[in-house]
């Protein structure tokens, strides 16, 4: 699927040790997760993953992210809830979120001025990378 | 007054015909069969006729399959809309969670996720992953008890969906309100799916197997026309009227027409004018008085010529809604969608008459032939409740000869009128012979008569006087015996 091309994004960067960036993906769907992980670490990204938006916050608060790739859709906390709370309760205002949703779900709720992309599930692996890439200046 | 429980819809129309309504709200229901037997279809079929009706539904799966997958295969369906999920119909993974922290770690989440989505329906997928995690068969009755009760006191109807083949004294047997048990078998080479209530707690429900299907509009439930109809679902007319069959001599024999909202069958072999009588009584109907041509051989396009032929003007009646012409495919549908789709055709339409050509048809779609007779008594017995005037036909296998066959057994006694129809051939000349064989509620001339069919109409005349051996198909004039 097309990227939903985003407004401005201002680019997060915290560069480790190394100038390795990690990622945290966060689904409730495993399978996803996984694959979408294998193809970040296959690029040299670190990948750390959560099952639901309550446990991408603790990630968050533990850990050292440069991007945030999220579902919609998910038990306990969603992709918006997840956005709110990393802007409002983390305070990370700069921190770049790139959404992916099925079943036409990102088109109508999603404000793609709030997420760095939106991206319908089933999507093209290389745009992911691209735009993963693209945010990172990788 | 016996208090009514609070029903769910299911929106599948025969299925909520088996359950006497739908599901009991606050219920939990097992939906069991094995992969491809429709489980997922039927639960999201619900889910969507739910949330149309203002409810809110959860999804969650214990499976390790894509939910965009589903939403791919789902999209191909007609009731699914994809607009309602995310919104109204949640889709959440609980595999993740099952596999890391358990069954107690489910059931929590789902408890949350019930409150948080104000969820009036839950359906779990994959009860075959939760059993697989549970240590003791007693595990299990606890998560099903727990969800259960979790559900309940939320007033959340619960659906749990597995490809086991669960028995009566498994623990999810015990512990839930409904089991419905979907399936295939083979009748001869042809594979059919059934859906059956194998469990129904305080609720009416009707038992058995039933024949469904997976259509583009998802699953389709046929109920066994003889279990839904075991009673007629109106009283039926309480007074006797006549209406007439669409030719005068014909009416007179019958001493008057034919009683309102009676079965008639017409017997006769291929060609003897069946078809003829039945488009004869069909152009008797009336804007007011609605008339049905359920056929299986005759297109609509063939019918309206063979009643040009007769002096019948039948795309006039079309057009005024008088007459309508159904044509049924002989050899695709099931013995209960026929029967179904008749009684639907009859109510949208009000028909008061019917001819139905012909009744081989129904039997030949007939997958038990043993169920024969009480279908054609249920759907017969309903058509009449229903004040409609049915004409029957059935076509004998031998053209000639004096053997006459019943089409089922027992099926003069579900008739009220029968009319044999045969050739008979008498001084070197071929006829049409008409004869009135049973008459309820009236007497009738018994009188063997010669049918004419021509543009004039058809007409009926004393021609065997004195003759004998007309049914059999030679006649013996009277000089020569």
């Amino acid at each position: 699927m097309v990227p939903v091309a985003c407004s401005v994004v201002r680019r997060h960067r915290r560069e480790i040790g190394d100038g390795v960036n990690t990622i945290l993906v966060v689904d409730d769907e495993y399978l996803i997760a996984d694959i979408l992980g294998f193809a970040l670490e296959d690029e040299g990204y670190l990948v750390e993953k959560a099952s639901n938006g309550r446990k991408a916050l603790d990630a968050l608060k533990e850990k050292r992210v440069d991007l945030v790739i999220t579902d919609y859709m998910m038990p306990v906390l969603n992709g918006e809830e997840l956005l709110q709370a990393i802007r409002e309760e983390l305070e990370l205002a700069d921190l770049p979120v790139i959404l992916m949703s099925g079943a036409q779900a990102s088109q109508g709720r999603a404000c793609p001025g709030k997420f760095a992309a939106v991206f319908d599930k089933p999507f093209d692996m290389d745009r992911m990378i691209a735009t993963v890439r693209e945010l990172l200046g990788t | 007054m016996v208090e009514q429980l609070k029903r769910l819809a299911t929106g599948i129309e025969g299925l909520d015909a088996l359950l006497k309504g739908g599901l009991v709200v606050g219920a939990s229901y097992i939906v069991q069969g094995h992969p491809g037997s429709g489980k997922t279809i039927l639960a999201n079929q619900l889910a969507c006729n739910h949330v149309r009706e203002g409810g809110r539904v959860l999804v969650a799966t214990l499976l390790s399959e894509s939910h965009e997958r589903l939403f791919q295969y789902l999209s191909t369906l007609s009731f699914f809309d994809a607009a309602l999920v995310g919104d109204t119909i949640q889709f959440v993974s609980a595999f993740d969670t099952l596999e890391q922290d358990g069954l107690d770690a489910v059931v929590r989440l789902l408890r949350q996720e019930i409150a948080r989505q104000q969820a009036t329906l839950l359906i779990v997928d994959g009860l075959l992953n939760a059993r697989s995690r549970a240590e003791t068969s007693l595990d299990t009755k606890k998560f099903v008890s727990e969800l259960q009760g979790h559900a309940a006191f939320a007033g959340c109807t619960l659906l749990l969906l597995t490809s086991a083949r669960l028995d009566e004294g498994s623990p999810e047997h015990t512990m839930v309100d409904g089991v419905i048990e979907l399936g295939e078998h083979l009748v001869g080479s042809t594979a059919v799916r059934h859906v059956q209530l194998r469990k129904t707690r305080g609720s009416g429900a009707l038992s058995g197997r039933h024949e469904c299907l997976i259509t583009e509009a998802g699953l389709q439930v046929y109920p066994r026309l003889e279990s839904l109809y075991s009673r007629p679902s109106q009283a039926g007319a309480q007074t006797l009227s006549w209406v007439a069959t669409g030719v005068a001599d014909l009416d007179a024999m019958l001493g008057g027409g034919l009683a309102e909202a009676s079965v008639t069958l017409l017997m006769g072999p291929s060609g003897v004018g069946k078809t003829a009588l039945g488009i004869a009584f069909l152009a008797a109907s009336t804007k007011a008085a609605p008339g049905l041509h359920f056929g299986f051989y005759e297109t609509p396009a063939r019918l309206r010529l063979k009643a040009c032929a007769l002096g019948f003007d039948l795309p006039a009646l079309e057009r005024e809604g008088s007459v309508q012409l159904s044509w049924q495919s002989t050899t695709e549908g099931l013995l209960d969608q026929l029967g179904a789709q008749l009684l639907a055709q009859v109510e949208a339409l009000g028909a008061r008459r019917v001819v139905v050509d012909s009744l081989g048809a129904f039997g030949r779609l007939a997958l038990e032939p043993a169920r024969l007779n009480a279908f054609f008594r249920a759907l017969t017995g309903e058509l009449r409740a229903r004040g409609v005037t049915v004409l029957l036909t059935w076509e004998m296998r031998d053209i000639f000869g004096s053997e006459i066959t019943a089409p089922a057994p027992d099926l003069s006694s579900i008739v009220d009128n029968l009319i044999l129809m045969r050739f008979a051939e008498l001084d070197a000349q071929l006829h049409r012979a008409l004869s009135v064989i049973k008459v309820r509620d009236s007497d009738h001339d018994p009188a063997l008569q010669a049918l004419s069919l021509g543009p004039n109409g058809i007409s009926l005349a004393r021609a065997f006087d004195g003759a004998s051996g007309v049914l059999s198909g030679s006649a013996t004039p009277p000089g020569d015996r």
